[in-house]
């Protein structure tokens, strides 16, 4: 039986012309930055034949501009989810009903990123513009957007854990986008620090916070792609993002993806306790003893 | 259908609920009663399974809420003080939702809903967004979605709170209605004589203990031990004073314009004597009646008539 709260929300969300707007907006971006790429290749003069490198550049203009809105649009649908209904007064009737707490934040989660994911398979075929040009495999393709939907889900994850903890959707949207920040620009900072003071930028590896870090991922799985002749985004000595440098043979961005996949599971576990009425108290599940068994002490 | 044994919750080093003892026969219209503060919305939310209590014990059909607190929420239809709705639902839908929640079939559910409906006066809204009902049908809809899976215990918390006196008298109507179904019902409310007119029993809570409970009458007479008369004459007024001092259970004599007022250590049949040795003695009798000590003032007597916020 498919989860009532996802039910609910997709009916009234692709009910409003919020849902339309957001995805013609969105897609309008990135036919935008498409036709770009297109004109500069086009009115490239010199050159009358066809490009291999403009099917890489365009390729990445579109993935990027594409990753960059999931990272900003996947935290604003996800951290309001619970705290919207709290603001509403309506979480006491979802939480009175015999709906398990896990139930109420996946079916949450699985209602914002069923927009996340129409917008995602909405943009396919913008992709389709670098088929036209060769250069990209179709698996490239399956893996770029598989990288896509685990980020976003693991974005979305962080959104409705503080959204269960903060009251206010807006307290909720802002925790979110800084941890978005931090995980993206706070670990590169902390890497160059690190690599700077311990090894003089000196550093051979994929430094083990970036596999926490959204970008990083990202910039591994194109370097992977072009089969690191890319290998330029080391743009401070000492921080690579490139494929030798992967943990025992294995891809950086396929550990990123294990690394995302924890962090959802563990969002959604601390989600999932605190929403429930009973259990407040995250660490309440490691006691033994029932709340309710505990003698009190009457004034 | 409802036993509360012993139960507690603090906040810090305040007791919201201390030490509350409360039973509910099947069938009945429990009324709780309190000042703002007292612990009744913390309670009716514990029970609901939607506070942890720090202590005490809640069997609901004979079955132990904490220890089985899906089951617990089958049987019980919570409607709070406070809610919200989902503005962008319609009517139906909105009801539709919590059905699928209760996993009611596809087939029962169309049916569940027309009567639900039917029951709060919805019938005519059922296509309309609950955004653009009233508050009184927000309120109907609200009791509606906690009847849908048809739970033995409700549990309303102010559910006439806000509404105007129309929509009052119908919350009541279908409350009535409710009973008649044998359901159980815990509400809560402000407005003493509201309860006292629809609930079979009444408890008053003050300071998270329930200080009395029972039916109307049987609070009224742990009250007002005496029975307290007030005589109207249009005249003899001292005449008549005289005349209630002779009878030994008479007491409490207090005078005012024409009236007077006596306690009665007596029954129906000593008191009907007194009447009729004043109307013997040509006392000009226009009123002679027991006073039914109102609600609001036990309530005022039992609560120190003090609010705690």
């Amino acid at each position: 039986m498919i989860n009532p709260v996802l039910m609910k929300e997709i009916k009234v969300k692709m009910r409003s012309w919020k849902a339309a707007g957001i995805i013609g907006l969105y897609l309008l971006i990135l036919a935008a930055v498409a036709w770009f790429i297109t004109y500069l290749n086009n009115n490239d003069m010199y050159s009358a034949t066809i490009n291999p490198q403009f099917s890489i550049g365009a390729y990445t203009g579109i993935a990027v501009i594409q990753f960059i809105l999931i990272l900003f649009i996947v935290p604003a649908l996800t951290a309001g989810a619970i705290a919207g209904e709290r603001e509403r007064q309506t979480l006491d009737l979802i939480l009175c009903t015999k709906l398990k707490p896990r139930t109420i934040i996946v079916g949450k989660l699985l209602a914002s990123m069923s927009h996340a994911i129409l917008l995602i398979v909405a943009s396919i075929p913008m992709f389709s513009i670098v088929f036209l040009y060769g250069g990209i495999s179709v698996l490239e393709i399956a893996q770029l957007f598989g990288f896509y939907m685990i980020t976003a889900i693991m974005a979305g994850s962080v959104g409705i854990f503080f959204s269960t903890y903060v009251k206010k959707t807006i307290a909720a949207t802002v925790l979110t986008y800084a941890l978005g920040i931090f995980m993206c620009f706070g670990t590169l900072f902390i890497a160059a620090v690190y690599i700077r003071v311990f090894y003089n930028y000196d550093y051979q590896g994929y430094f083990p916070l970036f596999f926490a870090n959204p970008l990083a991922g990202f910039s591994s799985l194109l370097m992977d792609q072009f089969g690191g002749q890319y290998g330029g985004l080391n743009f401070i000595p000492g921080l690579n993002f490139t494929n030798p440098y992967g943990y025992k043979g294995t891809d950086p961005w396929l550990i990123n993806i294990y690394v995302d996949l924890g962090i959802t599971v563990v969002m959604l576990f601390l989600a999932s306790i605190k929403i429930n009425p009973i259990k407040r108290n995250i660490f309440s599940f490691l006691k033994r003893k029932r709340k309710a068994e505990i003698i009190p002490k009457p004034n | 259908m409802l036993e509360i044994k012993n139960l507690y919750k603090r906040y810090g080093k305040f007791y919201a609920v201390n030490g509350l003892n409360l039973a509910i026969p099947e069938g009945e219209i429990f009324g709780f009663v309190g000042p703002n503060g007292a612990g009744k919305s913390t309670t009716m939310k514990i029970v609901s399974g939607l506070l942890a209590p720090n202590g005490g014990e809640i069997y609901v059909d004979g079955v132990d809420a904490f220890k089985h607190n899906r089951q617990i929420k089958e049987k019980i239809g919570y409607m709070p003080d406070f809610f919200g709705v989902y503005d962008d639902l319609k009517v139906d839908e909105y009801l539709d939702f919590y059905a699928s929640i209760y996993k009611i079939k596809d087939k029962d559910r169309k049916k569940i809903i027309s009567d639900l409906l039917e029951l709060v006066d919805l019938g005519h809204k059922r296509d309309s967004y609950v955004d653009n009902l009233s508050r009184g049908m927000k309120q109907r809809l609200c009791l509606a979605r906690s009847l849908i899976h048809n739970p033995k215990l409700l549990i309303l918390d102010e559910p006439a709170s806000g509404l105007d006196p129309r929509a009052r008298v119908e919350m009541k109507a279908i409350l009535r209605n409710l009973k008649d179904m044998g359901k159980t019902i815990l509400i809560s409310s402000h407005i003493l004589s509201e309860l006292a007119e629809m609930c079979t029993s009444i408890g008053i809570i003050d300071s998270g203990k329930i200080v009395i409970s029972g039916t109307v009458s049987e609070i009224m007479q742990q009250i007002y031990s005496k029975k307290v008369v007030k005589i109207k004459v249009s005249d003899k007024l001292d005449d008549a004073v005289l005349i209630l001092k002779e009878f030994p259970f008479v007491d409490k004599i207090t005078v005012g314009e024409n009236i007077i007022q006596a306690g009665f250590d007596a029954g129906d049949e000593e008191m009907s004597r007194v009447l009729a040795a004043l109307v013997g003695r040509s006392i000009p009798v226009v009123t002679f009646a027991q006073m039914d000590g109102n609600l609001e003032d036990v309530f005022m007597k039992v609560t120190k008539g003090e609010e705690q916020q």
